[in-house]
């Protein structure tokens, strides 16, 4: 189910009673919560909780094995049993349309006409999030970075736990199992901020992402008819990039404040990402349990920049081609991530060509526009269904169209740029600030208000809205 | 030395406490230990007062929630009781056609123009309401040609143009259909129901996004702004009742603006006789599919305005398109041509009948269905027939 469904709020209630009710122990209660996180994402597709099962059964014996294997080869045999078999899941579900298309049309290229069946698979809500947060726990036992969960339900409770099961933050192993080791519940503060979480982040998504910038988005996204004007092209593509940020940040930060309520603890993640200074700043700000993840299991052991030049720049581009792909089964994806590898590599270039320059005031404000510039025009990528699309946006902002039409009427347009203009100023005033240092030094009448304005807003937005755009990656 | 999963977790330090060389109030994160495992977060709680915060708040919403309900009900006339027309509602609704004697298809026409109570005590069936306002009956008549399960009546109710035209149109969905059928979107849905039966102010046109994109008067030249769009212009009841919304009846201001938005009905493409030959053919194939497991078609074409029936004529025929329909699919059809009782009953918005005159057409359109097919029976106890004179108060 998504958080901002009504379901949502009457299931959460429940598992609030249940958590915090005297006549259960710590075991049962861990129960309680395993079951409604099965619950949780049964409410999609009862079905595909199977594969959370087989998930989690094969990366606990893998991990087990590898533990009591006495040889290196057996440890990486299990190593290879659960990488295979969670990125063959993976695959299978969200990558098989994607490589028989291609393989149909390089067929195709070679004068073979080939026409298998439709493949007519449903992608499992999620499945890239728990498939990444599985197998970081197998990864880290065998890299020798943790020691395995002692116990099953603990285990089995990291995979499942519902606030990051489809959507994140990645948790690693070692940030959540422990937490189950001891009673948690969470004192009435932690109960309070944490319900002020959940109404910030629907507040993004509810009101910011769904009410007011994804209408003007698919304005111009979503167009039958015409090539929009240059303005209408920068304007649409400014929302989306408020509208992902809303969305998926709206996202963890009510995943974050449910945990909270339960006693629980998430990682952040992001930090301000449109206050960024170049793209390895945008990364350590943005979807940062992502990032970090390619960064351990996928950049450092393809060798980092620990062998040269060549290899790091390979290896950087690598990592970021498959980011690209883990978000989505399609080449525009892939070149969203290719956009931003070639980034960060002409970014390591230059730090190494202009190393000990110190950018003044201006320069380092003028560095971080151009950093959320070049990054909007990778949004055209992840947004733009089809290279066309994205080429003919990408021709219109850059008022090369032929024959542009308006397509956005002057209210919306102004209320997505006051918005884009608020989450880029409070992201550079929160630059190097947590929320949680901004909140304890505002007046606590400010902060009720603002909260209780948020509220109203979700109100009056109905709470509804559409499922979250990460949900599909 | 690794980390281990099994430790217990120290309590949340506050926000004194930092790790490592950070700026001042800034928390690390994973993106700060590359390649290590990585701790139990720490998640710091401001100091404020919570309690009284959190009080504040619920207070403010439920003045809101008051607020918004007076303003809805006194100021802007909607009503508790109207249900969202979600794509789970006629999920719902599709599902119970399996097995059902008769259904409806069609755009907002037969959707607002059929009283389903009316129908029910003139033949003792009631038929399910699965019309979608703006849609192509065509693309409906489809899909339940596709449904095996349905052997009934399926009475299609059509606005010329919107029958022949090359797209869906709002009910697109109705292809995938059970893609909403997600346990979790059924059982907001009821609950979504169940308050909005008693909550006037949960209508999805009054959402503040809505109305706040609806203060744009076409400021911006060439670019069709919101108001363009019809706000709100139907009520919707259990299983998908639905009739015109009374503001459209009583205001003329809103009566106008809607009228306005209809552009006359003067479509952008041409209604070209090759466009017109597919939908007959598609309309053919799909009334063929359902006649052979034994259920029938049966069409209907509602009033409209003379101001909108002028252009609707002049882009497809009623020669055309209507005739052929039914010369091609050997169907009973009732036109709005065909009922003289039916003639002049008021259309405040030029297309669509107030609630009263549904009633009153329902009743002319049923009492005429049970003579053209042995599938529909005047029950004994039919009340007695309704004329314009039932919904038109007297000059």
């Amino acid at each position: 189910m998504i958080f901002n469904s009504l379901t949502f709020l009457l299931f959460f209630g429940a598992v609030l009673a249940l958590h915090n009710a005297p006549w259960f122990g710590w075991h049962q209660k861990k129960i309680n919560l395993l079951l409604a996180s099965y619950l949780f994402y049964a409410a999609w597709n009862p079905p595909f909780v199977i594969l959370l099962w087989v998930s989690t059964v094969v990366d606990w014996w893998a991990a087990q094995w590898m533990v009591r294997a006495k040889r290196e080869r057996t440890r990486k045999i299990w190593m290879i049993t659960s990488v295979v078999v969670n990125i063959g899941m993976l695959g299978y579900f969200k990558y098989g349309g994607f490589l028989l298309d291609n393989f149909v049309a390089l067929a195709s290229s070679a004068g073979i006409a080939y026409h298998p069946p439709k493949w007519d698979i449903i992608l499992p809500v999620g499945i890239s999030f728990y498939t990444f947060a599985t197998l970081s726990y197998t990864l880290d036992v065998y890299l020798r970075r943790a020691k395995p969960a002692q116990h099953f339900l603990d285990y089995a409770l990291f995979v499942t736990f519902f606030p990051h099961l489809v959507a994140g933050p990645i948790m690693r192993p070692t940030e959540l199992v422990p937490q189950f080791a001891s009673t948690r519940r969470a004192t009435p503060h932690q109960l309070y901020f944490g319900l002020s979480l959940m109404i910030l982040g629907l507040f993004q998504k509810v009101v910011l992402a769904d009410g007011f910038l994804s209408p003007v988005v698919e304005k111009v996204y979503d167009a039958h008819e015409g090539v929009p004007m240059a303005l209408d092209a920068w304007v649409a593509t400014l929302a989306f990039s408020g509208q992902i940020f809303c969305d998926f940040a709206g996202y963890s930060t009510t995943a974050i404040g449910v945990a909270m309520c339960l006693g629980f603890a998430m990682p952040d993640n992001f930090r301000f990402p449109y206050a960024a200074v170049g793209f390895s700043d945008f990364w350590r700000r943005w979807h940062i349990t992502l990032s970090s993840w390619l960064r351990d299991y996928l950049y450092i052991p393809l060798g980092g920049n620990r062998h040269g030049p060549a290899r790091t720049y390979t290896a950087l581009m690598g990592t970021m081609l498959l980011g690209g792909l883990w978000h989505g089964a399609a080449w525009t994806f892939v070149v969203w991530g290719g956009l931003h590898g070639t980034y960060l590599a002409v970014e390591r270039w230059l730090r190494g060509r202009f190393a000990g320059w110190k950018p003044g005031p201006l320069a380092f404000l003028a560095l971080g526009l151009l950093t959320y510039v070049l990054v909007n025009i990778t949004w055209v990528f992840f947004r733009a269904k089809t290279f066309g699309g994205a080429a003919t946006m990408l021709q219109s902002m850059a008022g090369l169209a032929d024959k542009p039409i308006p397509m956005i009427a002057l209210l919306p347009m102004v209320y997505a740029m006051l918005i884009i203009s608020a989450i880029v100023g409070t992201h550079w005033w929160m630059r190097d600030k947590t929320l949680e240092i901004a909140v304890e030094r505002t007046p606590s009448w400010l902060v009720g208000s603002l909260l209780a304005v948020m509220a109203v807003m979700i109100l009056s937005e109905q709470g509804k809205g559409s499922a979250f755009i990460y949900f599909q990656f | 030395m690794p980390s281990s999963t099994s430790s217990s977790d120290q309590a949340p330090k506050g926000i004194v406490q930092r790790e490592g060389a950070l700026p001042a109030g800034l928390r690390r994160t994973a993106s700060d230990r590359p390649g290590e495992a990585q701790p139990v977060p720490t998640r710091d709680i401001p100091k404020q007062p919570w309690g009284r915060i959190i009080i504040g708040v619920a207070a403010a919403l439920v003045s809101a929630a008051v607020a918004l309900e007076v303003n809805a009900r006194e100021r802007i006339g909607l009503h508790a009781g109207d249900l969202d027309n979600s794509e789970i509602a006629w999920s719902d609704e599709k599902l119970r056609a399996a097995g059902a004697p008769a259904a409806i298809v069609g755009d907002s026409r037969i959707l607002f123009d059929t009283d389903l109570d009316r129908f029910e005590q003139l033949t003792g069936v009631r038929p399910i309401q699965l019309a979608i306002h703006g849609t192509s009956a065509l693309t409906l008549l489809e899909t339940m040609a596709d449904d095996p399960d349905f052997k009934g009546v399926l009475i299609v109710g059509l606005a010329d143009t919107m029958f022949f035209q090359p797209f869906d149109g709002y009910g697109g969905y109705v292809k995938k259909w059970h893609e909403y059928r997600a346990p979790y979107r059924i059982v907001s849905n009821q609950i979504d129901h169940a308050l909005q039966r008693r909550i006037a102010f949960l209508d999805s046109n009054y959402r503040l996004s809505v109305l706040a994109h609806r203060l744009d008067r076409d400021f911006r030249p060439g670019v069709e702004g919101p108001m363009d769009d019809i706000w709100k212009l139907q009520e919707v009841g259990e299983h998908r009742a639905t009739h015109l919304w009374d503001r459209v009846e009583y205001d003329p201001a809103w009566r106008a603006r809607t009228r306005w938005a209809w552009k006359g009905f003067k479509e952008k493409f041409p209604f070209t006789p090759q466009l017109i030959a597919k939908g007959q053919a598609r309309a053919k194939a799909a009334v063929d599919k359902i006649r052979a497991r034994g259920g029938d078609v049966v069409f209907v074409r509602p009033p409209s305005d003379p101001h909108l029936r002028v252009n609707e004529e002049a882009q497809v025929p009623k020669a055309k398109g209507w005739d052929v329909l039914l010369r091609n699919t050997k169907s009973v059809g009732i036109h709005i041509d065909d009922l003289p009782a039916a003639q002049g009953l008021p259309l405040p918005e030029w297309s669509h009948l107030s609630r009263k005159c549904a009633t009153v057409f329902t009743d002319i359109y049923v009492r005429r269905l049970t003579e053209l097919t042995p599938r529909f029976k005047l029950r004994g106890d039919a009340p007695p027939p309704l004329s314009r004179a039932d919904c038109v108060p007297a000059a």
